[in-house]
């Protein structure tokens, strides 16, 4: 099977500082792969490079076969790759169903002027678009929250929101930014049923960063390690744990 | 932080969203009441029903900027400034009549937002924003006072008799019929673009611009439509202006002006198209009185901004809510 | 002549350099743009004016008198109108400055009403004359003042615990003050610079220009024309960008079209911005997305 992302010698250097220096791998579709790393490793950059919000400074990275690298943000999410982010990608003052259909936004049709002139087709369109947002909040078992802001909703709503409203999206590549962030165990485990469904029943290609290793561990089906930048390990949960360079770079160094 | 259901989880939300569809229906009332105001005022008062229209739609089209965009572009006045002296200049010197000067108004409002998009577009943000379209309405300013061979700068340019496809414009009468037509419309029209995808994307860009990018929305193409339509919108209120005035001076689209503008969005309630009235509504009275004093007009709209970003950031509309869901504006149709 | 007009266009730039510098501070130590500042600048003149004619005093112990003055509302300003609105949105603190401007502009008005008011001459200085270019006395007097003053500012910034404070909170607040800086009162204190230097520069105004309360919002658009010419946040932009400025306003008066001097200010920010967004000194600010 053909690798949805490829990475080639990928390296982003900012200047005194070397983010990411000759990162490879692939990465398939509806495959769970995860990317962990000590803090500092480049996680975060990595993930910022793959969805354009930053520039690689050498090497290449292909979705589909088609060159991404230098891309603006809007260009690579339109072909397809879509991301969540750590520090929250909402919008806080729109409720959660609004922040779903914005996420719907590409699939809406309704010209300009139907819409100013309230015009039936772009009423129907908007009613379809809100239709389908409330059963995307429904399959989460979220559609109680849908007129809330999503300010004022919990840590671990909001994350919900989030996933539901980059899912509205269809992307056939998710990268998810520190998913479990802030969620309560239960909300955890729930996190990773969603995650492993997305990947077995929708064949959804799935990147996630994320620090806890367990847990990690358990919903991925290859780990890539990264440590000062470069990647130092590839491969099942079982191998890695295994390997001495891994645990070296999270245990050696204070 | 442990999940939490909601307070209040509501009994069967379908029902609550269409009950309030039902009571939004009293927003159409408004204009139906406000047609009976003639009857009942003076020429004074019909002046300032006027006037207050007029501001209504300045605020409103200013708010999309300031409030759903969230930027900080005070390029109003100059867009306010376009509206009025292309239509007095279009009026006087190529007899165009008055409701094609108003959709050239428009035009050129639109025209003078897409200029002002330029440079946000080039990623420019806050206060350089702020400061290049500060810089452009005084540019726009300078330009009345000193093209005088058309404009006649300080002395004003005085607009012909408009007419309303035949009807002359001739009393303060008939200026309100014309004038709360033209507000409604536009107001409604501003309302259906927030309550869409494009009304979504642009408060997305406000809230988040970075997630806006990743949903795959080309937030240049919003940044420019928002501009543009707050400056078409805007040009049409100086068309009015232009009417309602009957003389253009370089000196009503100074930064002062500005001000004004500016204080009526924070009374009323950023990003709300009720409050937009509502400020409008609270402060029109008060330029023309205050303008005998000299000071007084600066100092009263400056002491008013500094309580409410002190005491009721959100605005008058935010008191509304409090009492009433009704007054929730939302950005989607149902 | 250019030599005259560049020597000309130096003195007036200076005191834009002051402003664009002493805007520039509070920016960098707060990260707020002061809109209201130019009306500082004029409250300062204003208050120069009331202690030497109304009140009696010498010119220099006024000045002095006045930059205590404008200190002490800048802290002031710090405390109770910027402080209280921390946790809204950002947009809101240059809301709060312009009104707060437009307050002091308004007040000015109510008091002085239409009324232009002029100083009395408070430089005795010979004019020197250098072949066919002249140099005023009060040209002078502020060219010195003004290096005077930047001297002394850069000396602090760069070489004193003062200095590298400001710049440690500048570039992270919580840090700072997990090291025990007290970023309140530090962003008081700089308010209350940012105002004393620009009460500076309206001392230096007074006796040489005509006082009305409009004179902030001229003054202002220079200082920003200045910031925005030599890069934001960039000190030394602020100063060179000042007196390009000045110069650039004399020159083009004097060649083109005297009506010009006016709007030079808003043609170098559109121009700068549209160019070079940057300025000469200032980081890349535009946003990529």
């Amino acid at each position: 099977m053909d690798p949805l992302l490829k990475l080639e010698g990928l390296s982003v250097h900012f200047s005194g500082l070397k983010a990411l220096t000759n990162v490879s791998f692939d990465a398939y579709a509806g495959e769970v792969r995860a990317i962990i790393g000590p803090n500092g490793a480049g996680k975060t950059t990595l993930f910022n490079a793959i969805s354009g919000y930053s520039q690689p400074t050498a090497g290449a990275i292909y979705f589909k076969g088609e060159a991404i690298h230098g891309l603006t943000p809007h260009d690579i999410s339109i072909k397809g790759v879509r991301r969540t982010f750590q520090n929250g990608g909402l919008f806080p003052e729109l409720t959660a169903l609004e922040n779903i259909l914005a996420g719907l936004h590409t699939q809406i049709i309704g010209g300009f002027f139907g819409v100013i002139l309230g015009s039936r087709a772009a009423r129907e369109a908007e009613r379809e678009g809100i239709a389908r947002a409330r059963s995307l909040l429904d399959l989460m078992d979220l559609e109680f929250l849908a007129d809330q802001e999503v300010k004022d909703l919990s840590g671990g709503q909001q994350r919900m929101v989030e996933i539901v409203r980059t899912l509205a999206t269809e992307p056939p590549l998710l990268l998810l930014d520190e998913p479990f962030v802030g969620l309560s165990p239960p909300m955890r485990t729930r996190m990773m049923e969603i995650i492993r469904k997305l990947a077995g029943e929708e064949g959804i290609g799935i990147l996630l960063v994320e620090h806890a290793i367990d847990l990690v561990m358990s919903s991925s089906d290859v780990i890539v390690v990264l440590s000062s930048g470069e990647k130092i390990a590839e491969g099942k949960p079982e191998q890695v744990r295994e390997n001495r360079e891994v645990l070296e770079a999270y245990l050696g160094y204070a | 932080m442990n999940e939490q259901t909601s307070p209040n989880p509501p009994s069967n939300p379908k029902e609550v969203v269409a009950s309030m569809t039902r009571m939004r229906r009293i927003f159409y009332v408004l204009p139906v009441i406000a047609l009976a105001i003639p009857f009942v005022a003076n020429e004074y008062l019909q002046f300032m029903a006027n006037a207050i229209l007029v501001y209504s739609l300045v605020t409103v089209g200013f708010n999309v900027v300031i409030g759903n965009l969230g930027q900080l572009a005070f390029a109003n006045t100059a867009f306010f400034g376009l509206g009025a002296y292309t239509t007095a200049i279009l009026m006087v010197y190529a007899g165009m009549p008055y409701m094609l000067a108003v959709v050239a108004a428009a035009v050129v409002g639109g025209l003078g937002g897409f200029l002002a998009s330029v440079t946000a577009l080039r990623g420019i943000r806050l206060y350089y924003l702020a400061i290049i379209t500060l810089a452009f309405g005084e540019l726009m300013r300078w330009t009345y006072l000193h093209a005088d061979g058309i404009t006649h700068g300080s002395d004003g340019l005085l607009m012909p008799q408009p007419s309303f496809f035949g009807i002359a414009m001739e009393n303060e009468t008939v200026k309100f019929y014309v004038f709360l037509l033209i507000t409604v419309v536009l107001i409604k029209a501003t309302s259906n673009l927030m309550r869409s995808r494009f009304g979504r994307a642009i408060v997305a860009i406000r809230d988040n611009e970075a997630a806006t990018a990743s949903l795959g929305i080309h937030t240049a193409r919003y940044i420019i439509l928002a501009f543009v339509w707050s400056g078409a919108v805007v040009g049409v209120a100086g068309a009015m202006f232009a009417a309602l005035t009957e003389r253009v001076f370089p000196e009503s689209f100074s930064l002062t002006e500005v001000i004004v503008h500016f204080a009526m969005v924070l009374v009323g309630g950023t990003g709300s198209i009720i409050g937009s009235v509502l400020g409008a509504i609270t402060l029109t009275a008060l330029p023309e009185y205050f303008r005998q004093f000299p000071g007084m007009e600066e100092l009263f709209f400056g002491i008013v901004i500094v309580c409410v970003l002190l005491f009721l950031p959100k605005g008058l509309v935010s008191l509304l809510r409090r009492v009433s869901p009704v007054f929730n504006e939302r950005y989607y149709r149902d | 002549m250019l030599l005259q007009l560049i020597i000309s266009g130096i003195a007036q730039g200076a005191i834009y350099a002051l402003i664009a510098l002493s805007l520039t501070v509070v920016y960098r130590a707060t990260t707020i743009v002061n809109f209201g500042h130019g009306d500082f600048v004029m409250a300062g003149a204003f208050v120069v004016y009331v202690l030497v004619i109304m009140v009696g005093l010498p010119y220099v112990p006024a000045a002095f008198l006045a930059i205590i003055i404008l200190f002490a509302l800048g802290v002031a300003i710090s405390r109770g109108f910027i402080d209280p609105i921390k946790a809204g949105p950002h947009i809101g603190f240059a809301m709060m400055s312009i009104a707060i401007g437009y307050v002091l502009r308004g007040g000015a008005r109510t008091i002085w009403g239409r009324e232009v008011l002029p100083m009395p001459q408070v430089f005795d200085i010979e004019p020197i004359f250098f072949g066919d270019v002249v140099f005023t006395g009060d040209a002078l007097f502020i060219c010195a003042i003004v290096a005077v003053l930047m001297v002394i500012f850069f000396l602090v910034f760069y070489r004193t615990t003062i200095g590298t404070v400001i710049q440690a909170v500048y570039q992270s607040e919580r840090g700072a003050t997990l090291i025990g800086i007290n970023v309140r009162s530090f962003h008081e204190m700089m308010w209350g610079v940012g105002l004393g230097m620009g009460a500076m520069a309206g001392i230096l105004i007074a006796p040489i220009s005509l006082l009305h309360p409009d004179l902030g919002a001229s003054f202002l658009i220079r200082g920003f024309a200045a910031m925005t010419l030599g890069g934001f946040g960039s000190l030394g932009g602020a100063v060179l960008g000042g007196l390009l400025l000045g110069v650039a306003e004399q020159v083009f008066g004097a060649y083109l079209n005297s009506a010009l001097i006016d709007i030079t200010a808003y043609l170098v920010i559109v121009a700068v911005l549209v160019i070079r967004p940057a300025g000469l000194f200032g980081r890349t600010i535009a946003v990529r997305m």
